[in-house]
């Protein structure tokens, strides 16, 4: 059951592959792929985004592409640099958040007895226990700055993932062939990372994407309420300064209008290379769609009761 | 019964969580914000009213032990201290004024997107690929990949700003006495529309995905079959014997979920300028006003395990497996 | 002989899928008479459930139905509307599922399950059809109080019998059993097995009887229908097919069921596996596995064979 690199390798070219062949996952993948091309090489391309290059509130002309803020800085320079610090915030507490939830949601699944009903009470308290105040409780207390964010946001979104990975790996137990590393004597780490967890790659994988579009919306929400670095430039704090210089009061709507689309398209391309992947492990779905193409190449259409197509003579 | 009795109790494990998080978050954080706190008030509060503060505060000499049972024996009798921001009022006062505006704004809000996500949810599950199923799902995962206060941003800015159709903010018109009469729950609708509006159109497509995921699954199941076989019409098949199973998981996720809606619907009452617990909680924030933050959270998630006994409650109503006695 | 109840003119399924179509069903035929009870013997993905299936037209994507016909009272089901379909279902023609557990909504109360079935097709009005799925309960032996009784309240014997009260609430001319009695024990399913023999006798419903297990059918049914490998090789009435079958594949499997054969003293299975439907072995299906192979099995297909006015083999030795 372990993999070798060969087979890591076909993995990744059979999921490049499956990306290539579902539409949604392609638009998913080209989002994300040009938002990750802006974060990369975007801030050498723009000017500084902290000097003061005009009047404060110009509208968009060509020479401030997206005109400037309310301080008179250029909002395309700051809307690139805070591309940049929210991604790297975002997918780091995006793969943190799922490292967390792995962890206890396979001890406890594996482990059983009292430390998963320990486990399990705490993720499930944690659950039920709204992420927005708790967060800005603790960040309230903390000095402000990436690492203070990223930590809160860890403490609010582990929860999930533990829960549904506690479940994969109950269900996982009881196969036989973890039985039989069980019987055969093998150590728990290894039955762990070397038969359980590499049947949850895919799971993994969707919850890394899912927790990122957590994460980055969770960190704009904080920012946006004054709870991060306010000097540090990110969407969040460019939203918070367009909401602190009344962007809405002078209809100012370049201040804060990009910034806004621009966490959307990524959220939203996240989600759809998600429920693309999910289309292509589902073979439910794959089958379906094949059983409509089948009906579509012979001018029928798809009915509720079982087609009568007459292909035999 | 056993398991909302059992549901009840985990909730109350829950609330006494979240009040001994409560109690140890800040003498737990780097630096004495404490010191800070008082820091502040020094000066404008006589020191006899100094040391009522601390004691409400619970930071007195006395033991950790004592002093975490002076606080839950304040928390339990509604004291939270005084506020910061609002000095000298007490923090029970402060939250009290916004807790029906938020409770009001989210509750309508999360009620109104469920319906609607749900009932899409299995229009598009039924007519796989029809125009619905096509349209719909992109479109709002699209609209609910926007942070809800942008959402309200812009919403504000074209039919407030813009168009004037509707208030620039505020629960209700400043010339209006609050009663019960028509002018002025008109005046209220008229207020909570737009910011109703946008929550719900950030968080439909979560239940109409859900929904139609779900329905999908069910509607391969055996017993969907053999309700085909029985020869029901498609709607019987499709409401009485698909949507009620499929509803299950959509009520877990909604207790769920709760949390996460009334956070962003916080961040909308800001944009809004709507007089609830979003509103004191950047009050509070930007004062540091830790007695009245810790109040509000403490409330918030009150009501929000609360809510998710009600949730429970429906459960047990939609599935029969939960109401054993065994 | 008048017209059969069902007949069925090389009926084919297929299953469809991204490397092509599988055919789960190949060109039977096969008849039922009213008030026979046809047994239909097979190894697991012999296509005989995806047949049961595919006769009430409700076998879910990715099913086709890719030829044949299959004609029931005089009419061709394959080419009804949903309409006629709909009302074909349950009045005509029934089905118990293999899982009780899975094909009864755990949500609904049995009796309203039963209830929805009448209303339905306006046998009867609410109230009326409560207390005729009370009467239905208890002609399967369950009382009649726990009609407001839910799938998880009942044991696994119960909830099968409230599958055969259901299948029956319309009385219909044609009842499916689809593995009926896998999940339950060995008393629990003779009980059940006699219950339904009782109330074929009473009530003459046809029924097609679905089974791997060859000894139940051949005590159950008055002929057998045989599937390998998604066709059908072998058609006899049950005393016949015990005494003397003529296709090496139902001799395997008297073989394999130590009680159907008294002389064997040792039950003995088949060599090897049942082919895949991806890519079956060409010309005769059963050759690879066949202890009496000849040289023409493999090379051509062997047709279905009339041996007698109720008899019929796909062998080419049988000729």
């Amino acid at each position: 059951m372990s993999s070798t690199p060969s087979t890591a390798v076909t993995g990744f070219a059979a999921w490049w592959q499956a990306i290539r062949r579902d539409r949604k996952a392609t638009i998913g993948a080209i989002i994300l792929a040009v938002f990750l091309l802006v974060a990369g090489v975007g801030p050498w391309l723009v000017g500084d985004p902290d000097a003061l290059v005009g009047i404060p509130l110009q509208p968009p002309s060509t020479s401030h592409w997206l005109g400037t803020t309310g301080q008179g800085q250029d909002v395309l320079a700051q809307l690139v640099a805070g591309t940049r610090v929210s991604l790297a915030i975002g997918f780091g507490v995006g793969l943190t958040v799922v490292l967390v939830g792995a962890l206890v949601g396979v001890t406890a699944g594996y482990l059983g007895g009292r430390v998963d009903a320990l486990l399990s009470l705490l993720f499930n308290v944690f659950l039920v226990i709204p992420g927005l105040p708790l967060a800005i409780v603790i960040a309230a207390y903390l000095p402000s700055g990436p690492l203070t964010l990223g930590f809160v946001l860890v403490v609010t979104g582990w929860a999930w993932n533990a829960r549904v990975v506690r479940a994969q790996t109950l269900a996982q137990r009881k196969r036989d062939f973890v039985a039989a590393a069980v019987v055969a004597g093998e150590s728990s780490f290894r039955i762990v990372t070397r038969e359980i967890l590499p049947t949850m790659t895919s799971l993994l994988l969707a919850q890394v994407i899912g927790s990122t579009v957590y994460a980055i919306g969770a960190q704009v929400g904080l920012e946006f309420l004054g709870l991060g670095d306010v000097s540090t430039i990110t969407w969040g704090t460019n939203l918070y300064w367009a909401q602190n210089d009344s962007a809405l009061l002078t209809g100012a709507w370049w201040t804060f209008a990009p910034t806004g689309l621009c966490v959307a398209l990524v959220g939203f391309g996240l989600t759809m290379l998600n429920s693309g992947f999910d289309e292509i492990t589902n073979p439910r779905l794959q089958l379906e769609r094949a059983w409509r193409a089948h009906l579509r190449l012979r001018g029928e259409e798809p009915t509720r009761s079982t087609p009568v197509v007459m292909d035999v003579g | 019964m056993r398991f909302v009795l059992r549901r009840l109790g985990f909730y109350l494990v829950a609330a006494w969580a979240a009040l001994t998080l409560n109690f140890f978050l800040p003498r737990l954080m780097p630096g004495d914000p404490a010191s800070a706190l008082f820091a502040r008030f020094a000066g404008r509060v006589s020191p006899e009213a100094l040391q009522a503060l601390r004691e409400t505060f619970g930071l007195t000499d006395a033991s950790i032990f004592s002093q975490y049972v002076t606080y839950l024996r304040h928390v339990l009798t509604g004291e939270f201290g005084i506020s910061v921001a609002y000095f000298p009022t007490p923090v029970s006062t402060v939250i009290g004024t916004g807790l029906f505006w938020t409770i009001f704004l989210a509750g309508s809000a999360v009620l109104v997107s469920f319906t609607l996500g749900t009932l899409l949810g299995i229009l598009a599950a039924w007519r796989r690929r029809g125009w619905v199923d096509t349209w719909l799902p992109s479109t709002f995962v699209f609209l609910g990949a926007f942070p809800y206060f942008w959402l309200a941003m812009v919403a504000l800015y074209v039919f407030g700003f813009l168009l004037g159709w509707f208030p620039l903010g505020h629960a209700y018109g400043d010339d209006l006495a609050p009663g019960f009469n028509l002018t002025f729950l008109t005046d209220v609708a008229r207020h909570a529309a737009l910011p109703i509006a946008t929550v719900v159109i950030a968080t439909l497509g979560g239940w109409l995905l859900t929904m139609r995921n779900t329905m999908i699954g069910v509607l391969g199941s055996d017993y969907v079959n053999l309700a085909r076989a029985k020869g029901l019409t498609p709607s019987r098949v499709v409401l009485r014997y698909a949507a009620r199973n499929a509803l299950l998981p959509s009520v877990t996720g909604f207790g769920m979920a709760l949390g996460y809606v009334l956070g962003g619907s916080l961040l909308t009452e800001i944009v809004f300028s709507y007089p609830g617990q979003g509103y004191l909680l950047v009050q509070a924030v930007r004062n540091q006003d830790y007695p009245l933050m810790q109040g509000i959270f403490l409330v918030i998630t009150l009501a929000v395990l609360g809510a998710n006994w009600l949730v429970d409650l429906v459960y047990v109503w939609l599935d029969p497996r939960t109401r054993e006695a065994s | 002989m008048d017209e059969p109840l069902l007949s069925i003119r090389d009926l084919c399924v297929d299953y469809v899928s991204e490397a092509g179509c599988v055919r789960a069903v190949d060109h039977v035929t096969l008849d039922v008479s009213r008030a026979e009870i046809v047994g239909v013997a097979g190894e697991s993905g012999s296509g005989k459930s995806t047949l049961a299936q595919a006769l009430l037209r409700i076998l879910p994507p990715p099913a086709i139905i890719s030829g044949g016909e299959a004609r029931f009272e005089g009419r061709d089901i394959l080419t009804l509307s949903e309409t006629e379909l709909r009302e074909l279902r349950w009045r005509r023609i029934s089905m118990v599922f293999q899982s009780a557990m899975d094909s009864l909504n755990p949500v609904i109360s049995i009796g309203e399950q039963i209830v929805d079935t009448l209303v339905a097709h306006g046998a009867a009005t609410r109230q009326e059809a409560r207390s005729r799925a009370a009467e239905l309960l208890e002609m399967v032996g369950i009382p009649a109080p726990r009609v407001d009784a839910y799938a998880h309240q009942l044991s696994g014997g119960m909830r099968q019998r409230v599958g055969i009260a259901l299948a029956l609430a319309l009385e219909p001319a044609l009842v499916i059993l689809d593995e009926p009695t896998t999940a339950l024990d060995v008393i629990v399913e003779r009980e059940i097995l006699q219950q339904i023999r009782g109330l074929q006798e009473k009530l003459g419903f046809a029924v097609l009887f679905i089974t791997h297990d060859l000894a139940r059918m051949l005590q159950f049914s008055d002929r057998v229908a045989v599937f390998y490998a998604a066709q059908l090789v072998e058609l006899a009435p049950a005393a016949e097919l015990r005494r003397a079958p003529r296709h090496p594949y139902t001799e395997g499997l008297l073989r394999a069921f130590p009680s159907v054969q008294s002389d064997a003293d040792e039950p003995e299975s088949i060599p090897g596996a049942p082919p895949s439907l991806l890519s079956p072995p060409a010309a005769c299906r059963f050759h690879p596995r066949c202890d009496r192979v000849q040289a023409i099995c493999r090379e051509r297909q062997p047709d279905l064979i009339q041996l007698g006015p109720r008899r019929a083999a796909a062998c080419h030795l049988a000729e």
